[in-house]
């Protein structure tokens, strides 16, 4: 029983490692090496759905910090990436209370409005705030293809829920 | 009417302030928190630059040993190939040495008679001490879709600054942008944010500019000046920055410069710790 509910523990774990994982390591969902235009915001997408779905597993304070190891790794101000993922969870927290069903074209269309609130908010701070110059086309290749690629991801995080946590949807 | 108003404004408020369960803390509060830590570490008040070194060495560390695992598969396979083809390299190493010996008299050659016009042109020799010279190992290479730089394990204590240059086999990679106690980042020329003066073969005197993309680009050519295929790129040296002459890379079939060393592929790299001019890079 206890053997069980400490496997039971990891996988609830699962997600919020993933998080830091990426954050912390050289790994990257970046894959422009291979396709050039290819960038993918692959934590976004991770926070709005596990806030959307479980969020007793993605605790507020750990995105925030998840956030800030972000911020130094790559080389930005303290405190932008953090901000930029309470603005999903915050987008996720709000969907979560007003909706009774969520299916995943709602989440789709729903998390756009997150993106899109969360990189106007970042993207904004970082060009008034800092001497960093951003291409507007990579900010709309990075949105498009984190945009298109959600339905993947959802189906995949769905099946991890199904499978490792089980469902208990909104 | 009313209701649903009352209904957006509960969940609302609901999203910013709910606490409890997993939930320490609101979203509210974090991103004052958040907001708090923005601004001090933009406006830069003077505990903070110590603090945020302290945290970039300690993170940079454990990005270096988190991302082991994903070093460790690339390097094995590598090893696997190199060991398949050592007869082949072998060969093809030999040749290669007898063409470096005679290229070596050449080389000697000309060393010793640049060294003698410079003499006679009565300019300043510069001499590559070797203590100046600071090997450097690559702790984190995040790919990042808008900041292309790397982080190296060397920092103030090792006595690098910011904006000095940065190579690997004397090809220039980049400049130092940012100092720790014993870490520093270092910009790649194929970042948008990077800017440095050079000069083609044919003497022209241009800007490399990152395009944020693999090649960097060249701005404010000569007007009408007709950029080939394969013409050298050379730092100029008008910065004060870079040594003048120190190779970058070519120009391609689109006009773009396609640098000597890959940005993707640097495992070390050396920084020169002979310029020390300070600025705001």
């Amino acid at each position: 029983m206890a053997k069980t509910s400490i496997i039971n523990k990891l996988y609830n774990t699962g997600p919020l490692l993933l998080l830091y994982y990426l954050c912390i390591s050289e790994v990257d969902s970046n894959l422009e090496k291979i396709f050039e235009i290819f960038t993918l915001n692959f934590q976004i997408i991770l926070i709005y759905f596990w806030v959307l779905k479980r969020p007793e597993i993605m605790a507020n304070g750990h995105i925030f910090f998840a956030g800030l190891i972000n911020d130094v790794v790559m080389g930005f101000p303290l405190g932008i990436s953090s901000l930029s993922y309470l603005i999903i969870i915050f987008v996720g927290t709000y969907v979560r209370n007003k909706s009774v069903n969520t299916t995943i074209a709602s989440d789709w269309v729903t998390f756009f409005m997150a993106m899109v609130f969360s990189n106007i908010l970042f993207f904004s701070l970082l060009n008034n705030f800092s001497d960093l110059s951003f291409s507007i086309s990579k900010i709309g290749y990075n949105m498009f293809f984190t945009f298109f690629m959600f339905p993947i991801f959802w189906l995949l995080f769905n099946l991890y829920q199904m499978t490792f946590i089980g469902s208990r949807d909104a | 009417m009313s209701v649903s108003r009352d209904d957006f404004s509960i969940a609302f408020r609901s999203a910013l302030l709910q606490r409890g369960g997993a939930q320490k803390f609101s979203v509210l509060s974090l991103i004052f928190l958040a907001l708090i830590i923005f601004f001090l570490d933009v406006y830069g008040m003077k505990f903070t630059k110590p603090v945020r070194s302290l945290i970039n060495d300690i993170v940079y560390r454990v990005t270096f040993l988190a991302s082991a695992p994903t070093r460790f598969i690339p390097e094995v396979s590598k090893d696997l190939t190199s060991f398949f083809n050592v007869r082949e390299e072998n060969k093809k190493l030999k040749i290669e040495l007898e063409k470096f010996k005679s290229l070596e008299l050449n080389v000697e050659f000309l060393k010793d008679e640049n060294k003698n016009l410079q003499k006679i042109l009565e300019t300043e020799y510069f001499n590559k001490n070797l203590s100046n010279i600071v090997l450097a190992k690559v702790l984190v290479d995040k790919n990042s879709p808008f900041l292309k730089s790397i982080i190296i394990n060397k920092g103030t204590k090792a006595g690098i600054l910011k904006g000095m240059p940065v190579t690997k086999n004397n090809y220039l990679v980049g400049r130092v942008v940012e100092t720790n106690y014993l870490s520093s980042r270092v910009l790649l020329l194929n970042d948008l944010n990077s800017r440095i003066p050079v000069t083609l073969d044919q003497g022209a005197q241009a800007i490399l500019a990152g395009s944020g993309l693999n090649n960097p680009i060249l701005e404010y050519l000569p007007e009408d000046y007709e950029i080939i295929e394969d013409i050298n790129v050379f730092a100029s040296g008008k910065d004060g920055i870079f040594i003048s002459g120190t190779p970058i890379g070519n120009t391609n079939e689109k006009g773009e410069v396609e640098l000597f060393v890959d940005p993707n592929q640097l495992s070390f790299v050396t920084v020169n710790r002979n310029i020390k001019k300070k600025g705001d890079f």
